[in-house]
């Protein structure tokens, strides 16, 4: 019994720590600086170069 | 015109060949554009009923290549060039980015240019990072490709405050991140542990599940309650007890008790410890967002002049960069410029709009040895300006010095959690500290004294008031009014008296037709035949019997030639007659009988055609529609009312007339504008000053709240705490409205918070009340007070 919770709560911690890794990584790469213009730039629809679009 | 480019594009202004000809007809304009791309663009734009912005375009916008030369040179750009992971990186700030698809060209443009791995642009800040192949592309190159496209970029170099604010944001983001994942967590042990003390639980992992507590919430505590704890030492030392200090006192007060009871067996609190922490940074962060665009203001001024003039130089006009100008020296600026720093006309006659510094709508007529001030737009002649002062002495920038002044001189608002902290903290050590005496001689004196001080614990209280302003900036948001900051909306509330601007505040800031006085012919008629003498006119009044014919539907005549004589009017010829518009005296000038002069007191548009008088218009700048509403309705909330304005006395007293203001000066500089509210703020009077124009930038920042609304100049909204981000001057109403029920539910919280403790601190001195039961309460409370707040969501406020 105690075993399964001791496992339980160690999955839970990996998984926990794993998400906060990744939330570490996006603030300190700049994710949250610029809230503002990602929600116009998916209007975009030209993002492929020409290169892309042939290839 | 000649050599082969005979036409200029509309929308874009450049000139291009007749076989690349593309036209539209609209209301019998015709309109020429080089391609479909600017035509789209165009009538998109007119669609949009945005076609002022062809008349306030710089036509000269287009860069002058050799102005920027000198500006943009390797040697000092390489400061701002770090070394990156595949090259080198510099970060520019790009003055002239609108929207997205600014974002879209300049990314694409970039991207273009040879030897430019990638470049970001940030649309909130206007900052782009861009990282180069040094060997391919100089700095220099790069900031001359942009300058050709019109967006002038600087070097970006983070001044210590900036670094530290950005740092502080960053650092809060992830403190807060932290404290969430941590309390996830926490919560399941916490669950486990509540489940387990009603239905029992086996001691072994009673044990086990509080250890964990205890690891997870340490560094909730010490990391992410830092900036708490960091304050309370900050108000312990400046013996000024605050929020801060109640917050880590209730915070650490539950660790430790925790801790204490870890080791000694007993039911741990640790979950409280990290809600509080996680539950008021949420709410930090929130505020810090809308107070994150307040930088970079002052920078953003300078745009109103020009960044190259014409001097002369041994006879010979050259372009230089304005800063360059020094006092004595000559400059030439032509119609569509900005003057670029104050100086005396020497030679020519011209009409200035001063609409961006003064906020008047109608152009002043300039001759020579007249003053002409920095920012203003010269409209209709060539002018020789003798250079008065140079340009970091020059007007625009000694009004920015005064807002930085006025800015860095504001006293911080106190808030009232934070006056209320300072009463309540001593009262609570002082019952903690008798508790402790009284039980002296008994086993568990400490424990119930520390259970004074952990029932004490803030959490409803700290939460009384960052939900509630969550909740209403939240709402005003949708509404288009943004409040800069949780203590912006506070001090609303406390307003007592409302000043004014007039032109562009109160009324539109641009003349329109108030009546039609034609002869002989139908009134439709007339204005028809005024539009399209005024076609091809910049003038203010132009542009305002324009919009009217624009309403009206009419078709209009395009002109086949025109001559404007600057202040005075135009002659225009038409494919069938020739017209002349214009002042009375322009008219009588030209020979034309005209009947006796009703004074209206308002600017009047003649018109003859073939010297044969037709009758007049007359125009003035019109109250916004719902100026009378609000002022109707700031009436029924018991402010008092004060205009301030740059135009005449007469002119004043009529408006304060029809709208019912109590009090009025007229003629104010932008000086006198902040004297006046200086002189009126203090002794229990609070101002709010309502403005748009560079002229009011100075009282808006002196003012206890300055208001800058939709239309404004950079200047007035960067200075402002208040911003109404559409043309409704009732939502300054609304504003208030909600700033007044969003204070009354802070109140309300803040009264519920203390009842709670009244009733449950006397208990726990006491040592009458189980921890467990006093954690439950707590969570009540703070239920209670989220709900309350939420009341802000729905609240009516009424027609506003």
């Amino acid at each position: 019994m105690l075993k399964s919770i001791l496992l339980l709560i160690f999955l839970s911690f990996c998984i926990g720590t794993g998400a906060w890794l990744f939330f570490l990584y996006a603030v300190k790469k700049g994710e949250f600086d610029d809230i503002e213009g990602p929600k116009y730039r998916m209007l975009e629809d030209d993002d492929l170069d020409e290169q892309d679009r042939e290839s | 015109m000649a050599d082969g480019t005979p036409f200029s594009c509309i929308h874009c202004g450049d000139q291009f060949p007749a076989e690349a000809l593309v036209s539209e007809t609209i209301n019998g304009q015709h309109l020429k554009f080089c391609c479909h791309g600017c035509r789209g663009a165009y009538l998109i734009i007119r669609d949009a009923g945005l076609d002022s912005f062809y008349q306030r375009k710089d036509r000269s916008a287009g860069t002058l290549k050799a102005a920027f030369d000198s500006r943009f040179d390797d040697q000092y750009l390489d400061q701002f060039v770090r070394p990156a992971l595949d090259g080198e990186e510099i970060s520019l700030i790009l003055d002239g980015i609108r929207c997205a698809s600014c974002v879209w060209l300049i990314e694409r443009l970039l991207k273009k240019c040879s030897g430019i791995l990638s470049a970001r642009v940030n649309f909130a800040t206007h900052r782009i990072l861009i990282s180069f192949c040094r060997k391919q592309i100089s700095p220099a190159e790069i900031c001359r490709n942009l300058a050709a496209i019109g967006y002038l970029p600087r070097p970006y170099s983070q001044n210590e405050l900036q670094r530290s604010v950005e740092s502080e944001m960053r650092g809060l983001m992830i403190r807060f991140g932290t404290a969430v994942f941590l309390s996830m967590q926490l919560m399941g042990f916490s669950l486990a542990l509540y489940a387990g003390y009603f239905q029992g639980i086996d001691p072994q992992t009673r044990h086990l599940l509080q250890y964990f507590a205890a690891i997870v919430t340490t560094p909730v505590v010490f990391y992410s309650g830092f900036p708490f704890i960091r304050g309370a030492w900050h108000s312990l030392r400046n013996q000024q007890p605050n929020m801060d200090l109640l917050i880590a006192l209730g915070v650490l007060s539950a660790y430790s008790y925790s801790l204490y009871a870890l080791l000694v067996g007993g039911e741990v609190y640790f979950d409280t410890a990290a809600m509080i922490i996680t539950l008021i940074l949420a709410g930090r962060l929130f505020e810090s967002g809308a107070r994150r665009k307040a930088s970079a203001g002052i920078d953003r001024l300078l745009k109103l002049v020009p960044t190259q003039a014409f001097r002369q130089e041994d006879g010979d006009w050259r372009e230089v960069d304005s800063q360059q100008l020094q006092p004595g020296d000559l400059i030439r600026i032509k119609p569509g410029e900005r003057v670029p720093v104050d100086g005396i006309i020497e030679i020519g006659i011209t009409e200035v709009d001063e609409a961006a510094v003064s906020g008047e709508p109608l152009p002043v007529i300039k001759n020579v040895g007249d003053q002409i001030v920095s920012g203003t737009l010269n409209l209709t002649g060539v002018v020789e300006v003798l250079v008065s002062s140079a340009a970091n002495d020059s007007f625009v920038a000694r009004i920015a010095r005064i807002v930085e002044e006025a800015q860095t001189n504001k006293a911080p608002i106190q808030r009232l959690a934070d006056r209320l902290a300072a009463i309540f903290i001593p009262l609570v050590l002082l019952i903690a500290g008798a508790t402790f005496w009284i039980w002296f001689n008994e086993e568990h004196a400490l424990l119930h004294a520390v259970t004074v001080l952990v029932v004490a614990c803030p959490c409803a209280l700290g939460l009384a008031t960052p939900t509630a302003v969550m909740v209403a900036t939240g709402r005003a948001a949708e509404r288009g009014v943004l409040f800069r900051g949780g203590d912006v909306l506070e001090t609303a509330a406390s307003i007592t008296l409302l000043a004014f601007d007039k032109t562009g505040t109160l009324t539109s800031g641009s003349p329109e037709i108030t009546s039609i006085k034609a002869d002989n012919i139908s009134a439709d008629e007339f204005l028809r035949l005024l539009a399209s003498a005024e076609m091809s006119s910049q003038h203010p009044l132009a542009q305002g019997i324009l919009i009217e014919a624009e309403k009206r539907n009419l078709a209009l005549e395009a002109p086949l030639s025109s001559k404007t004589i600057p202040g005075r009017g135009i002659v225009v010829a038409l494919a069938r007659q020739q017209l002349t518009a214009g002042s009375r005296l322009f008219l009588q000038q030209q020979g034309i009988a005209l009947p006796a002069e009703e004074s209206s007191g308002q600017s009047e548009v003649h018109l003859a055609e073939e010297g044969k008088y037709l009758g007049y218009v007359t125009m003035a700048d019109q109250l916004r529609p719902d100026a009378r509403q609000l002022l109707k309705s700031i009436r029924r909330m018991e402010y008092r009312t004060l205009l301030l304005t740059g135009d005449r006395q007469d002119v004043a007293e009529r408006i304060c007339q029809t709208l019912q203001i109590d009090t009025f000066f007229a003629g104010q500089t932008p000086e006198d504008k902040a004297t006046r509210i200086m002189e009126r703020s203090g002794s229990g009077v609070r101002v709010m000053m309502i403005g748009d124009g560079i002229n009011d930038a100075p009282a808006l920042s002196q003012a206890d709240i300055g208001c800058a609304i939709a239309g404004s100049t950079d200047i007035a909204v960067e200075s402002a705490d208040l911003i109404l981000t559409q043309p409704k001057l009732m939502n300054l109403a609304f504003a208030l409205k909600l700033s007044h029920f969003t204070m009354r539910v802070i109140k309300q919280n803040l009264l519920w918070a203390f009842s709670y403790n009244l009733i449950a601190i006397p208990l726990a001195a006491s040592g009458q009340l189980a921890p467990v039961y006093g954690a439950a309460a707590m969570a009540v409370s703070s239920i209670c007070v989220l709900t309350n707040s939420l009341r802000i969501k729905r609240k009516d406020f009424g027609p506003c």
